[in-house]
């Protein structure tokens, strides 16, 4: 059996190769790290501008970051935009006036900046965000989320490309007379997808975190690269046997790239709240895998059972479909 | 070889492809398989060959029970042509050889370069990807892909498809030779002239069941009328006359000049295949 386990591996790469999937994959880490090092890591939201309009001047010495305003309707028109924060002393009680942009956790935010400009509580924009710096924890972020697309979506097409390739030739046919397991056909691919994503999650991640703080996070963060791997490979590769063309294949990739991806992005990094985002499978492997990067691992059993079972069922349906084709008419 | 009692088969609940199949193949035998398009010819041999589980009745291999499992010592003996010569269009011939071959024990293999030479490929495109090679040519490559492994038995689904006329006359003497070797050759076609010239028996499927098994000789004599047209000519007239075997024991009973032909009536094997199952092949 390992003989043939082999001579898999090595034609497998010997596609991989001659279908540039290293190449593409070498373009994605050149494109990812180039994005991160020279925009991302030195982004920095705009802080909330804080207007004031305090007629009788209770406030004498006001922070560098408030603009004093002259009227109640001088603030209104400067809180139009949904993100300033207005605080409004001409009462009694003073009075924090802003318009909500929609999102509960932005507006908390832009309410605690106005409190705190009110007390006087003010140092100037945060430097440390947790144990992160605001560039490394820039640079967690996006890595996370590249990786995470990466794996999901390149990775996956990577894997059916190839397959497909190897379906239109017929090939796969062939196989169903070698004396060879025919499990150890989908194994070979799966290896040496799980160890390009494993290299390519090494790279970038040594690349934009640095080699000291990658280290502290690349046990976590490549147990979570390899579930993901695992799965959208056997997806993949379920889905270009079973799938009879690569229009079917195109039309279910772009449903799996905007509806079940999206979500999970959305929810993750926006301040956007849905309360059945937690039943949606994605989500949890996303926040599994930024939990690695800010070195906060998902340690509850009950996921690692549900990867293994996921894995474990996907392979034996994989199986089954790879049946299924080698029987097929030509 | 290969004995099959009482072999049914279906797709899904209402789709039976296989009857009720009983036929035995010789070790050493070429065994042809003859039936037009979905006639379950394709299904049968995906049966023997291991790739289509879930059949009824028994079939032994090898004098071992098919449901027992396919082990890969038994797909170290047997070779498959498909009836479409799936190969690795991005490798050249000899790297998809080697590829193949690379799953066989080492004792077992033939050499590639051999085996190509013995076809008649094309030393040029040796190294060359498949992709640039004629119908053929991926033919010839696919042959050499089904003898590689030295196997015991052989499957050939059309194996003259997509060759020209001596491409074929070659392909039947490779499977000729192998016959020499004591190989058994199961062949799956609908081309009469490879069954005619090649087998020592063929078995006519139509819907699922054997309508006749026999050898391509005993089905025609056994269908002959035994007549003999004879062309000659007489006194300065050509003309043609039909006669019964049987008269001829005594030599040409009529008065002629010159005998231009003479033709025996013995009908062919697609006018016995088209009698036994009242379809033609196509």
């Amino acid at each position: 059996m390992w003989r043939g386990f082999s001579h898999l591996l090595k034609k497998d790469f010997r596609m991989m190769i001659s279908g540039k999937f290293f190449l593409l994959a070498l373009l994605s880490l050149c494109l990812y790290s180039g994005y991160i090092n020279f925009v991302y890591a030195k982004l920095d939201q705009k802080i909330f501008p804080v207007c004031l309009y305090d007629p009788q001047g209770r406030l004498p010495d006001v922070s560098e970051y408030v603009t004093k305003l002259d009227s109640r309707e001088a603030l209104k028109a400067a809180c139009a935009d949904q993100y300033s924060v207005g605080i409004d002393l001409s009462h009694a009680e003073p009075e924090i006036y802003m318009l909500s942009c929609g999102m509960e956790t932005t507006d908390h935010y832009r309410m605690a900046w106005g409190e705190a400009i009110l007390h006087g509580n003010v140092d100037g924009q945060a430097e440390r965000i947790g144990a992160n710096t605001r560039e490394m924890k820039n640079r967690r972020e996006i890595t996370a989320e590249f990786l995470f697309f990466e794996l999901t979506a390149v990775g996956f097409l990577g894997l059916a490309s190839m397959l497909f390739k190897e379906k239109q030739m017929g090939v796969i046919r062939v196989h169903g007379i070698l004396p060879v397991c025919r499990g150890v056909f989908i194994l070979s691919k799966l290896l040496l997808l799980l160890c390009s994503d494993l290299v390519f999650t090494i790279l970038l991640t040594v690349i934009n975190l640095g080699v000291s703080e990658a280290v502290e996070a690349l046990v976590g963060v490549l147990l979570q690269a390899g579930i993901l791997s695992l799965i959208m490979a056997l997806v993949g590769f379920l889905c270009a046997v079973r799938l009879p063309d690569f229009k079917q294949f195109s039309l279910f990739y772009l449903i799996l790239a905007v509806f079940v991806t999206t979500p999970v992005f959305l929810a993750g990094q926006t301040g956007m709240k849905w309360n059945w985002i937690v039943y949606h499978p994605m989500y949890h492997l996303f926040e599994a895998m930024k939990g690695a990067f800010f070195l906060t691992p998902m340690t509850k059993a009950p996921y690692y059972l549900a990867c293994a079972g996921t894995i474990i069922l996907l392979f034996l349906l994989s199986y089954q479909t790879l049946n299924r084709e080698m029987a097929k008419e030509g | 070889m290969i004995e099959a009692r009482n072999l049914t088969f279906s797709y899904g609940k209402e789709k039976q492809a296989l009857h009720g199949l009983d036929f035995s193949v010789e070790d050493g035998e070429i065994f042809g398989f003859l039936g037009p398009n979905g006639s379950g010819k394709s299904t049968t041999q995906k049966i023997l060959t291991g790739i289509l589980k879930g059949y009824g009745g028994r079939v032994s291999l090898f004098g071992e029970d098919m449901q027992s499992g396919h082990t890969q010592a038994f797909f170290q003996k047997i070779g498959v042509l498909f009836e479409f010569p799936y190969l690795y269009t991005n490798l050249s011939a000899l790297d998809n050889l080697h590829y193949f071959a690379s799953f066989y024990p080492r004792e077992q293999r033939r050499d590639a370069e051999e085996l190509l030479d013995e076809l008649e490929f094309k030393k040029d495109f040796l190294n060359k990807p498949v992709s640039s090679y004629s119908k053929g040519m991926r033919q010839r490559v696919s042959m050499a892909r089904a003898l590689i492994s030295n196997p015991r038995l052989l499957f050939l689904d059309e194996p003259t498809s997509g060759l020209d006329p001596s491409g074929a006359v070659l392909f039947r003497k490779i499977i000729e030779k192998e016959r020499e070797k004591g190989t058994t050759v199961f062949l799956t076609t609908h081309n009469m002239l490879d069954a005619d010239l090649l087998c020592d028996r063929v078995a006519f499927i139509s819907n699922g069941t054997i309508a006749v098994l026999d050898t391509p000789r005993n089905l025609k004599e056994k269908n002959s009328n035994h007549s003999i047209v004879i062309d000659y000519l007489y006194q300065g007239r050509r003309e043609e006359q039909t006669i019964e075997a049987p008269d001829m024991k005594a030599g040409i009973p009529f008065a002629y000049d010159e005998l231009i032909s003479v033709h025996s009536q013995e009908p062919t094997l697609e006018d016995m295949f088209i009698q036994y199952t009242g379809r033609g092949l196509s």
